[in-house]
């Protein structure tokens, strides 16, 4: 008897031994079939002689046969597991790609840097309660310099050489406030039309148009007569804003402007203001931010900094408090409104944060430069 | 803005201050009188000394040179050879070492002097010019030094000199000379202000040798003037020359070398005559008569508008006043009898005539520049006697008698104002001792009352009129750091919606999401451009604006299209790469008659050239292709689609010129062209140099404003969708969007939900002239599964359409 256990159990090692070895999926199943098969599996005819066997002998003998199938089953789930994984290694390794080819290109369009730089001061001042808005870069003399306190043949004047479009035409001025400081059209008169040369006309419109509380960033194109060369364009962008209220300082200005240079540069810039001349501005101020790139020290590793030219500040932009003469021509009560504005250039903005060495780089619109920043 | 050179040691004469150069400089900054870059003179080293001339003979070989015995001393002694013949033994001049660097006189640049044989003799270093020190343009003689200065100093420690190049703003004329700026460092630095030495006018005159008259006060509010006899024309001491150099004037004479010195000392221009040759010895400011003409002093003989005013005698007259003065009444090498005028005028009429005789900027005078500026006629008094001092002191002169005609004495305005308006304005807390303080320092009389004040600016300080000023002036000298940093509170104001920069800012995200790359071209451009956007010229826009005085023809007019700048980057581009894909958004101007132009916002798209690969030449993955038709008909659907746009209200496809007559398009919105679509015109691509497939679109962002509309939600459909593909042949002529139209009126109540066009055939199958169509027909019902025969009976209906209106032969497949 303990010899055809003893067969069962060879019969499972010779079968383990074949299953091991068995080359494919194929030699695996007719395996199967050979041993285990229902019809004519070795195991499955040792079942079959358990009735004829004495019934003493019977438990162990089907004990045997039951381990011995265990066994081969085993054997041919490993079997055919590693099979599988073998083949599925084959055809993974067969389908490596060369992963340094260069990929099926997109086609990436880029915004210009001035639209960029321009989404960013207004999205900045946004966050401070600027109301982003623009106007007209084709200006009546009036709004570009009259209601600015720059009457005709002003000094000032020098300041913005400005280029004279070639027309005339009859503007509605809005002269006289009336009660509750709301303005009306009071006459119309002929006026020259220039092409703006900054872009703090719209401070007179904006406040023509609204009672305060006002806070209006104002980007837009603007036009100088000027000979240009690397750091000057006869047609370029500026930003303006003003705020009025009640009681706006210029401590609040210059608290608005150290956060705008915070957020656009990074860091913990500081802010320095000194004295400057601006006729609707009174007092006045020029802003200047300590030099992102040298930290206002003046000085890189490569020696003097290129970014600020070794004076450790960036000058940004002229500020003041709104003038009261330009209050009063819009009809706001100077001894209850008082506010302030400011304006600078987008493009020496664009070029401090893209590192552009030349203006003029921008509305050349060559595709190698704008491809780049 | 007006700029001034102030050198250091001059600025020293009016303020005792142990601070560097660099420090007043930084404080004059800081203190709103700009600093533009400091310059230093007199880096000469150690081998540049003073030397005296101590003898001088004939160049034995040459006639146009000599040579110079220079003792530089300690007994050292050299001979040099020198051009120059304006010097005499014991003349006191610069005399440079062989190895000395200087700068070349000839070049201008620098340069180590190396010994030379000049006609067979070597000079032993040589004797100098003001330019070859870099101290001037005159390379014509030999820079003659002050006598007194020590013979053998190194020339850096007598002549060296910092000069603070400065930018004056126009409100500012006070400022604008060496004693303004001292008077401002005195009151920034809190130290006394020196006045330069004069001796007070007695203001009698016998009118039988002068006489002064305003005719106009308006123009002339002030005219003082100075009667002097026995001057002695010649040079102008050493030292003033030296000044007016360093200060970037030339010296001339002693007369006007003394007025060009009180000019820059006090700020006050002042104007010299030949008095002998005054007709009824009269000075008279009054109105240029008409068609009065004058030779003024750069030799240009001008006609007079009679809104100029001029300085005239009793018959003629002798200047433009306050600008330029005539060359008939000139000082002259013989002249002996001075007037000498000092007047204030009004500054716009100065401004007016230095325009209208095209004297502004370098071409017109210093003293025109200055008169341009509210100058306070206060500072005449001073000026002219300052000038009379210097005039006795260095020419000799004998002053016979003064007057000063001065109707309307200007009113110098009290301005009032509250302490606490100090800091209402400044949110800074300043002190009330320390706002009188800075007050006195800058000469501001002031009065307290309680917390009112009452301050009195000085009469020269024209800028000041309203409390501002005055918060200003006290910020200014307290330092604008005093200033805190705070984050304003108050009402936020309610923000307003722009329905049109929030849709531009839209499409401007699609166009880059769709690959372009954005442009920004000058507004102005070149009028040429525009007679080149039609093969015969013709114009695709209205008349552009012109400027009046443009920077040059390139940027003489607004544009009225995009077209041409599109272009132009396109072309500026293909030089060097094979495609580009680019937009612009931007205004195109167009004249309003009596008004400001239309700034209409136009989108313009351009693709020429190679479409793919993308990046240039990597065509492994994509074959190369160029831009076609349907790429810039597809941007533009696809940027309808980006931004949710209905229908233009004029579907009418109308001709646009410029334009492939056969590939493009355009259709109105309201009665104006919203959109411009097609291949440019290939004899237009020629002129542009741009390659045949250069495709544009032109967007009026109003119009797609106008037909936006609100996205409608849509419910995904709760039942299954059926699908028949089909395959026709019409006549070649018969448009796509024809038959897709029948197609849909066909089967649009059968639940037609998508019409798929899969290809267009054209070739033997179809036959000659024909082509064929197939397409996929998606159909679904809201309400329940679509039968096969509920389909099929509506392609049948489709089919019959499509036999019947276009003689179409169908194959179902």
């Amino acid at each position: 008897m303990a010899t055809t256990v003893d067969r069962l159990s060879e019969l499972a090692t010779k079968a383990e031994a074949e299953i091991a070895a068995a080359p494919d999926e194929a030699a695996v199943e007719a395996l199967r079939v050979r041993y285990v098969g229902r019809r004519d599996g070795e195991i499955t005819k040792a079942m079959r002689e358990l009735p004829t066997l004495p019934a003493t002998e019977r438990p162990a003998y089907g004990a045997a046969a039951n381990a011995a199938r265990v066994r081969i089953e085993a054997a041919l789930e490993r079997r055919t597991a590693a099979l599988r994984e073998a083949s599925l290694a084959r055809d993974l390794s067969a389908g490596a790609v060369d992963l340094t080819l260069p990929p099926r290109r997109v086609r990436v369009g880029r915004y210009h840097p001035i639209t960029r730089t321009i989404r960013e001061i207004s999205r900045i001042f946004a966050g401070m309660g600027f109301e982003a808005v623009e106007g007209p870069e084709v200006e009546w003399d009036y709004y570009a310099f009259e209601a600015l306190n720059i009457p005709a043949d002003h000094p000032a004047r020098d300041k913005f050489s400005t280029l004279w479009v070639n027309a005339e035409g009859t503007m509605q001025v809005a002269l006289e406030a009336t009660g509750g400081g709301r303005m009306r059209a009071a006459s119309a008169r002929p006026d020259r039309i220039l092409l703006r040369p900054h872009t703090s006309p719209m401070q007179i419109r904006v406040m023509e148009q609204r009672r305060p509380p006002v806070r209006v960033i104002v980007p837009g194109r603007c036009y100088r007569f000027e000979a240009t060369d690397a750091t000057h364009e006869s047609v370029f962008f500026q930003y303006e804003g003003l705020a009025i209220d009640e009681q706006l300082t210029m401590a609040d200005l210059k608290g608005v402007l150290y956060s705008f240079a915070r957020q656009l540069f990074g860091g913990e810039r500081k802010v320095r203001f000194r004295p400057d001349y601006f006729p609707f501005t009174e007092p006045s101020a020029e802003i200047a931010f300590d030099c992102f790139v040298c930290d206002g020290g003046g000085t890189t590793d490569a020696g003097k900094c290129r970014t600020c030219g070794g004076s450790g500040w960036i000058e940004a932009a002229g500020c003041g408090m709104v003038h009261p003469d330009a209050l009063r021509r819009v009809g706001y009560d100077p001894s209850k409104y008082q506010g302030f504005a400011f304006g600078g250039g987008v493009e020496r903005l664009a070029m401090l944060l893209t590192g552009t060495a030349d203006i003029r780089l921008f509305q050349q619109n060559d595709l190698r430069y704008l491809e780049s920043v | 803005m007006p700029s001034l050179r102030a050198p250091v040691s001059w600025l020293r004469d009016h303020i005792d201050v142990a601070v560097t150069p660099d420090e007043i400089a930084e404080r004059l900054h800081m203190a709103g009188i700009e600093v533009d870059h400091i310059e230093r003179t007199g880096m000469w080293g150690d081998k540049v000394h003073v030397g005296r001339i101590a003898a001088l003979e004939k160049h034995p070989n040459a006639d146009k040179l000599q040579l110079a015995t220079v003792e530089y001393g300690d007994g050292r002694k050299k001979t040099v050879v020198t051009g120059a013949f304006n010097v005499a033994v014991g003349d006191v001049v610069p005399y440079a070492e062989t190895g000395a660097e200087l700068i070349d006189g000839h070049t201008g640049e620098r340069a180590v002097l190396r010994p030379k044989p000049m006609r067979g003799i070597v000079s032993e270093g040589m004797v100098l010019s003001a330019k070859e020190l870099g101290l001037g343009d005159d390379h014509e003689g030999i820079l003659v030094l002050d006598k007194g200065l020590r013979v053998g100093a190194l020339l850096r420690d007598v002549l060296g000199e910092t000069i603070i190049q400065l930018e004056i703003a126009p409100n500012r004329p006070d400022a604008l000379s060496i004693l303004g700026v001292a008077r401002e460092a005195s009151a920034i630095l809190a130290t006394p202000l020196r006045q330069p030495p004069f001796e007070p006018l007695s203001y009698r005159l016998d009118p039988a040798l002068l006489t002064v008259r305003i005719e106009d006060p308006e123009a002339c509010p002030r005219f003082a003037a100075a009667y002097l006899t026995d001057v002695r024309i010649g040079p102008s001491p050493a030292w003033m020359q030296e000044r007016l150099r360093a200060a970037g004037m030339r010296p001339i004479d002693s007369v006007v070398d003394v007025t060009n010195y009180v000019m820059l000392e006090v700020g006050q221009p002042l104007h010299a005559y030949d008095a002998d040759r005054l007709r009824g010895r009269a000075l008279v400011a009054r109105l240029a008569r008409h068609n009065e003409t004058l030779r003024t002093l750069d030799g240009v003989d001008r006609i007079l508008r009679s809104s100029d005013l001029v300085i005239a005698d009793e018959e003629r007259a002798l200047g433009l006043a306050g600008i330029m003065g005539g060359e008939d009444s000139e000082i002259r090498a013989t002249t002996a009898t001075i007037a000498l005028e000092c007047a204030s005028f009004e500054p716009r009429r100065i401004r007016r005539t230095t325009d209208a005789h095209g004297l502004q900027g370098s071409s017109g005078s210093a003293a025109a520049r200055r008169f341009g500026l509210d100058l306070s006629p206060d500072m005449v008094p001073m000026a002219l006697a300052r000038a009379v001092h210097l005039l006795r002191e260095h020419t000799g002169a004998r002053v016979v008698g003064a007057t000063d005609v001065y109707p309307r004495p200007r009113h110098v305005p009290n301005v009032r104002l509250r302490f606490s308006d100090i800091e209402r304005v400044l949110g800074a807390e300043i002190g009330r001792e320390e706002a009188a303080d800075a007050l006195r320092r800058l000469g501001f009389a002031h009065a307290e009352l309680g917390d009112q004040l009452v301050v009195t600016p000085p009469a020269i300080r024209t800028d000041i009129a309203i409390p501002e000023d005055i918060i200003e002036e006290v910020a200014r000298i307290v330092g604008y750091d005093r200033i805190p940093v705070r984050v304003p509170t108050g009402v936020l104001p309610l923000h307003e919606r722009h329905p049109l920069e929030l849709l531009r800012e839209r499409v401007r995200d699609a166009l880059v999401g769709f690959g372009l790359q954005e442009t920004i071209s000058y507004a102005l451009i070149d009028p040429s451009w525009l007679g080149r956007l039609t093969p015969d010229g013709a114009a695709i826009a209205p008349e552009p604006l012109a400027i009046t005085n443009p920077t040059s023809p390139a940027q003489s007019v607004l544009r009225p299209t995009l077209r041409a700048s599109l272009l132009d980057t396109a072309s500026r581009n293909l030089r060097h790469r094979r495609g580009v894909a680019i937009f612009e958004i931007d205004p195109v101007y167009l004249a309003r008659p009596g008004d400001l132009p239309e700034e209409r916002w136009t989108i313009g798209l351009l693709v020429a050239g190679q479409a793919e690969p993308v990046r240039e030449s990597e065509s492994w993955l994509t074959a190369e292709r160029d831009w076609d038709w349907h790429d810039i008909l597809g941007l533009a659907r696809g940027l309808a689609d980006a931004v949710d746009l209905g229908p233009f209200d004029d579907q009418t496809r109308r001709p646009a010129p410029g334009l492939h007559p056969g590939r493009s398009y355009a259709v109105s919105h309201r009665g104006r062209v919203a959109f411009t679509i097609g291949q440019l015109d290939p004899r237009v691509a020629e002129e542009w140099e741009v390659p045949a497939s250069t495709f544009i679109a032109e967007i009026d962002l109003a119009a797609l404003l106008d037909v936006r509309r609100r996205p409608e939600a849509a419910t995904p459909p709760r039942f299954p969708a059926a699908w028949r593909d089909l395959a026709f042949i019409v006549d070649e002529a018969t448009a796509w969007e024809d038959v897709r139209a029948d197609m849909e009126a066909a089967g649009q109540k059968a639940g037609l939900e998508a019409i798929a066009l899969r290809d267009v055939y054209r070739g033997p199958q179809a036959g000659a002239g024909k082509k064929s169509f197939a397409v996929r027909l998606t159909f679904r019902s809201p309400t329940g599964t679509l039968s096969d025969a509920d389909v099929d009976k509506a392609i049948g209906r489709i089919e019959g359409r499509l036999r019947h209106r276009f003689g179409a032969t169908v194959r179902t497949s």
